[in-house]
């Protein structure tokens, strides 16, 4: 990686109440580049994101967007141009699809912005144009889904960060949303993606780090993480 | 014939009363799940600022009726910034419990004080309209028209306003999943004062309508915020149209049981009502059901 990093993270601490989940985690991206971090269930991945984003409280270390230390305030994510797709995808179930998609670019004070923004997702999701004015909590779990990453497209933001995009999803739909995914990679954006399978993803990933207990324990280019039968017997079953 | 007339205009009035009443109660508990039980001393600062502003003062009305709105308001943003924010610093257990029991606190502080400034002989607001308009065998007095005109006014402002608006969208979202809301980049903090705003603003309209209907007291709005609760409880805690139907249904009702019963049988109606319903329907008759599939 020769490009400054966009996003780094520095021996970052965080937990639960009394339990401490990420114990010294350290990464960085490049803009533009897709990096993917894997590991078993359970073992700090989504409290990285959700610690990155701030939902949960930095107990220790350092967050730099663009070589800058950031704070851990949750609504300033958005501004700082973070998207952060959660796991259970956090949406808004009494809104409708057409207002949840709205709710993203709360920020943006440009209605031609949004409007263009809103003919992207749709291009990208065609099936949340036809369910625009169904509400969310009556959408199946891929289609939920799908308002999540399109409510993160909708925000504009530089940095996506998508927690399991396919978890508890039907294989097709897993499909549709990985096609997604690799369109807004190859249109530039940076992507932080967590994943618990490492084969999902490998075609369209940079690099990868594998997160076992709180810390990484590898990181490397995903073809040298699937030929290793060692670390996917260790760390991921396999 | 005009007994009929009669007492649907005063159904209808008091409905609308009721309806004004518990659109900030039910605005707090959707955005917040909370309940402000300062909500009736609110009412009773609007009903006492516009009579002090054009009594005391020699203010014109309008700017009377303004003072109560505004004074609402400002109540409604300090309950906020002094109170509930600082609870809600304290952490998320407990929470309810807290505010519930410290706007108790402002409630009775609130009361005590207007109990000092005004004293507690009943005082009469002098924003009242009389006469009366007839239309065939209906004769509607012009301070009833307005009490339902407004009603209906500060509802379709604040439907409008909810569904329409980026501040209405904002607390819509707050209200349904405040992690969500934060991550598209709203300030909560500013939706929970802009709610407690509004919801001040709306009870301090309602305590100058409701005390042009009856006497100033200190304890103008304890009757109001407990009907305005039993609607939202009737209706479902946090449903803004459930509330503003259920309160001119129960009105209506509550006319006709004290015409055909007797006065003292109105408050009994309502409170079988709520529990009738608290066993039918525990959320309420129109309550947020969630439709969720699987």
């Amino acid at each position: 990686m020769t490009a400054p990093p966009v996003l780094e993270l520095r021996g970052l601490r965080s937990g639960y109440d009394g339990i401490e989940v990420l114990r010294g985690v350290s990464l960085s991206i490049a803009a533009g580049e897709t990096v993917t971090v894997v590991g078993p269930n359970g073992h700090g991945k989504s409290t990285m994101l959700r610690t990155i984003s701030g939902l949960v409280p930095l107990r220790q270390g350092e967050i730099r967007l663009d070589g800058k230390p950031i704070g851990p305030h949750v609504h300033l994510t958005a501004a700082r141009g973070i998207a952060h797709v959660p796991q259970g995808d956090l949406l808004f179930p009494g809104m409708t699809v057409h207002e949840n998609l709205l709710m993203g670019a709360y920020l943006c004070p440009d209605s031609a912005e949004i409007a263009r923004r809103l003919d992207e997702v749709h291009s990208l999701l065609p099936k949340l144009a036809d369910r625009r004015s169904q509400l969310v909590s009556t959408l199946s779990g891929g289609e939920r889904r799908m308002v999540g990453i399109g409510r993160g497209l909708m925000m504009g933001a530089r940095i996506l960060m998508i927690d399991e995009p396919s978890l508890g999803l039907a294989p097709l739909v897993i499909e549709q949303i990985y096609e997604v995914i690799i369109r807004m990679g190859q249109s530039g954006r940076t992507i932080l993606l967590v994943e618990e399978n490492p084969a999902r993803v490998a075609d369209f990933t940079d690099r990868m780090y594998l997160l076992d207990n709180g810390e990484f324990v590898w990181s490397g280019a995903p073809t040298e993480l699937l030929a290793s039968d060692e670390l996917i017997t260790a760390y991921l079953g396999g | 014939m005009n007994t009929f007339y009669s007492v649907l205009i005063s159904g209808l009035t008091v409905g609308a009363l009721y309806a004004i009443a518990s659109i900030g109660l039910s605005l707090v508990w959707g955005a917040l799940g909370v309940l402000n039980m300062a909500h009736g001393a609110l009412l009773t600062l609007g009903g006492y600022v516009a009579y002090a502003a054009i009594t005391g003062l020699g203010l014109p009305t309008g700017i009377g009726v303004l003072a109560a709105v505004l004074a609402g308001a400002v109540a409604g943003g300090l309950i906020y910034l002094l109170v509930v924010r600082n609870v809600l610093r304290q952490g998320m257990a407990d929470f309810e419990a807290n505010v519930m029991i410290a706007t108790v606190g402002i409630a009775i502080a609130l009361e005590n004080g207007i109990l000092l400034v005004f004293g507690g002989q009943p005082l009469k607001q002098p924003v009242t309209v009389d006469g009366s308009m007839t239309l065939g065998p209906l004769v509607l007095p012009w301070q009833s028209l307005i009490i339902m005109v407004a009603a209906v006014a500060a509802m379709a402002v604040i439907a409008t306003a909810l569904a329409r608006t980026r501040m209405g969208r904002a607390i819509r979202a707050t209200a349904q999943n405040r992690d969500a809301a934060r991550l598209m980049g709203v300030a909560v903090d500013r939706v929970y004062l802009s709610v407690l705003m509004i919801s001040g603003a709306v009870a301090g309209g309602c305590g100058l309508l409701l005390s042009s209907m009856v006497q100033l007291s200190p304890s103008l709005g304890n009757d109001p915020m407990l009907k305005a609760f039993i609607m939202c409880v009737v209706a479902g805690l946090g449903t803004l149209p459930g509330a503003v139907l259920v309160s001119f249904g129960l009105a209506l009702l509550e006319a006709w049981v004290q015409y055909a019963f007797g006065a003292r049988w109105g408050f009994p109606m309502l409170l079988c009502a709520v529990v009738v319903v608290l066993i039918w329907r525990p959320g309420g008759l129109m309550g947020r059901v969630q439709v969720r599939r699987m």
